[in-house]
């Protein structure tokens, strides 16, 4: 294997990883801001192993337009749960959930 | 002249059957008030499932169409023809529907959740006719962010709270999507998916790898089990409108992209089979997770969701055969869950239904909402001279030509499961005396649900004279194997 070929490895091991770190966090994270931020780590791992793998430029550039739209409607969601429970921790968020539900199941 | 412009625009018209949507969403959010808007986002709905419809006709009758200079990012084959008909025809029905849940907003927020509505259907209409994996992306991303933007705006908090999830899991989504796109192109050297399927693989491994991981993104989006974390949390609180466009327009859409996708991809010597066993895996959880939470559900509209869940899982058991016969299969119980959902999802909006207990005497209370649940509640049970019916003989008769008798054993699980949860609803329709007044809407504009509960009983009667259905789904799988070769 050329020194090349193996840096192009290891670049793509490399991003393949942080997509995945990113996905678990953007998935099991409680905290809606660092969920956030997981899906950007995610689709940035994703977008750097596409480019090293010879990639074309319309996918990267879609997904550098997705990765802009996804983080726009995310921190607008943020401010929106901030406002409507003053939290933005899952947990949090749940818990208020389950007491509304309750509340309304009342008689 | 008018002959001229009509020849014109039916030449056009997967370009027109997308951009009538979304220029409709636009002028929608120009308009002067909720109404005018509403008007706006029907005439555009209405015209773009007229060229929908009428290209789907004439592919699927004449065996292809000429595609002008749109044919550089848009290929509509038989399947994208025939669900983006669907498609268009659900996005009439759920716009018209909205005209009764305008009340749900506030005064200048409505014609903003009629564009996102418009532009989720846009997106998996685009999404259907995309050429390359690009333009799939960049259309499912565009329907996602709409309909995420649409539970958002939900008057419930907890809708947000489901919106932040949404948003969450479909970003996964498309990060697998891109990262899956890159390794397919790697592997088969080609992101056009006609070529994709023409390709000579030089890294199989590769390209099966990032064909799995496009399907996966596309999966999550679905609500595919055990992917669908989400979707419990998005539908227990979403208001009418957001539930039509995530229970049937979400998830008819990404559920008709996947059948799309993989008809390309699984015919590869080089990795089909591999997609096909990971497809069938997937299709079987779902199938068998989807009933039992189904049964377990006590919210009408989690509960049909639970349904669809199950529903998509035979849809990807069919795919997974990769045979005409399969996709066929897929395009019938795509076109029986459109409408048993909508016959749920309307049925539950008209009848101000969230829980079971408030079902209780709806059959008499609101006998065209509770005809619609029934009708509903009978299709995902797979009753005969219903569409859920004739979806799953269809898939039995196809899984068990290729000997998957497990396949069919799986789908008589699903109809099994479907007669307790669907029979408890009837019962709770016809068999109980009302435990509160009814809690539906009062004023004119709630006959604008009408036609869509008398369309699902139409559709979902369709089990009784299947013909036409039957041959374009036939047709349409005839076409995408055809493209292929």
């Amino acid at each position: 294997m050329t020194p090349e070929a193996l840096t192009i490895r290891l670049i793509v091991a490399a991003a393949i990883a942080l997509t995945a770190f990113g996905a678990v966090a953007a998935w099991v994270s409680g905290n809606a801001i660092k969920r956030l931020a997981g899906l950007v780590a995610a689709m940035a791992g994703a977008m750097v192993a596409a480019a090293a793998l010879g990639a074309p430029d319309a996918l990267l550039g879609g997904a550098v337009a997705i990765v802009f739209a996804t983080v726009a409607a995310g921190v607008a969601l943020a401010v929106r749960l901030q406002e409507a429970y003053g939290a933005i921790e899952a947990p949090e968020l749940d818990q208020a959930d389950r007491q509304d539900e309750a509340s309304e199941r009342a008689p | 002249m008018i002959a001229a412009l009509l020849d014109l625009a039916r030449t056009h018209a997967p370009l027109l059957s997308l951009s009538t949507l979304v220029i409709g969403a636009a002028l929608a959010i120009a308009g002067a008030g909720p109404r005018l808007s509403w008007f706006i986002a029907l005439a555009a709905a209405l015209a773009s499932a007229a060229f929908a419809s009428d290209m789907a006709l004439r592919l699927l009758t004449d065996g292809e169409i000429v595609l002008t200079i749109e044919g550089a990012a848009l290929f509509p084959d038989g399947v994208g023809a025939f669900a983006g008909a669907l498609l268009a025809g659900v996005a009439v029905l759920a716009v018209m529907a909205a005209g009764a849940s305008l009340g749900d907003y506030e005064r200048r927020a409505a014609p903003f959740a009629l564009a996102l509505l418009l532009l989720t259907a846009a997106g998996w209409i685009g999404a259907l006719m995309a050429r390359d994996l690009v333009g799939v992306l960049i259309a499912v991303e565009t329907a996602w962010l709409a309909s995420v933007g649409l539970v958002a705006m939900s008057a419930q908090r907890a809708a947000l709270n489901g919106a932040l999830r949404m948003l969450g899991a479909g970003g996964v989504g498309g990060a697998m999507f891109v990262l899956g796109a890159g390794l397919l192109h790697h592997g088969a050297g080609a992101l056009d998916l006609p070529a994709i399927a023409a390709a000579h693989v030089e890294r199989a491994d590769a390209a099966a790898l990032g064909a799995g991981l496009v399907l996966l993104g596309v999966a999550l989006k679905a609500g595919v089990a055990p992917l669908h974390e989400w979707m419990g949390a998005v539908l227990g609180r979403v208001n009418a409108v957001g539930a039509l466009a995530v229970g049937v327009l979400c998830a008819i859409g990404a559920i008709a992209v996947i059948v799309r996708l993989a008809a390309y991809l699984l015919p590869s010597l080089a990795f089909g089979e591999g997609v096909s066993i990971a497809l069938a895996v997937l299709g079987g959880a779902s199938v068998v997770i989807g009933s039992v939470q189904a049964v377990g559900s006590h919210n009408l509209r989690r509960m049909t969701g639970y349904a669809g869940i199950a529903q998509a899982g035979g849809v990807l058991l069919c795919v997974a055969l990769a045979s005409p016969a399969g996709y066929a299969a897929a395009l019938v119980q795509l076109t029986a869950f459109a409408g048993a959902a909508l016959a749920l999802f309307g049925g539950a909006a008209a009848g101000g239904v969230q829980t079971l207990e408030t079902l209780d005497g709806l059959g008499r209370r609101a006998p065209l909402a509770g005809a619609a649940i029934m009708a509903g509640a009978v299709s995902l049970m797979g009753a005969p001279l219903t569409l859920g019916f004739l979806g799953r003989w269809r898939l039995v008769e196809a899984g068990v030509g290729a000997g998957w008798w497990w396949a069919a054993g799986a789908v008589i699980f699903a109809s099994l499961a479907g007669v307790f949860y669907g029979g408890r609803l009837i019962e709770r329709l016809y068999f109980r005396r009302a435990g509160e007044v009814y809690a539906g809407a009062r004023d004119v504009w709630r006959w604008a649900m009408a036609p869509m509960l008398a369309a699902s009983i139409v559709v979902i009667g369709l089990g009784v004279a299947p013909a036409g259905l039957l041959a374009a789904a036939d047709a349409a799988a005839a076409h995408i194997a055809g493209s292929v070769r």
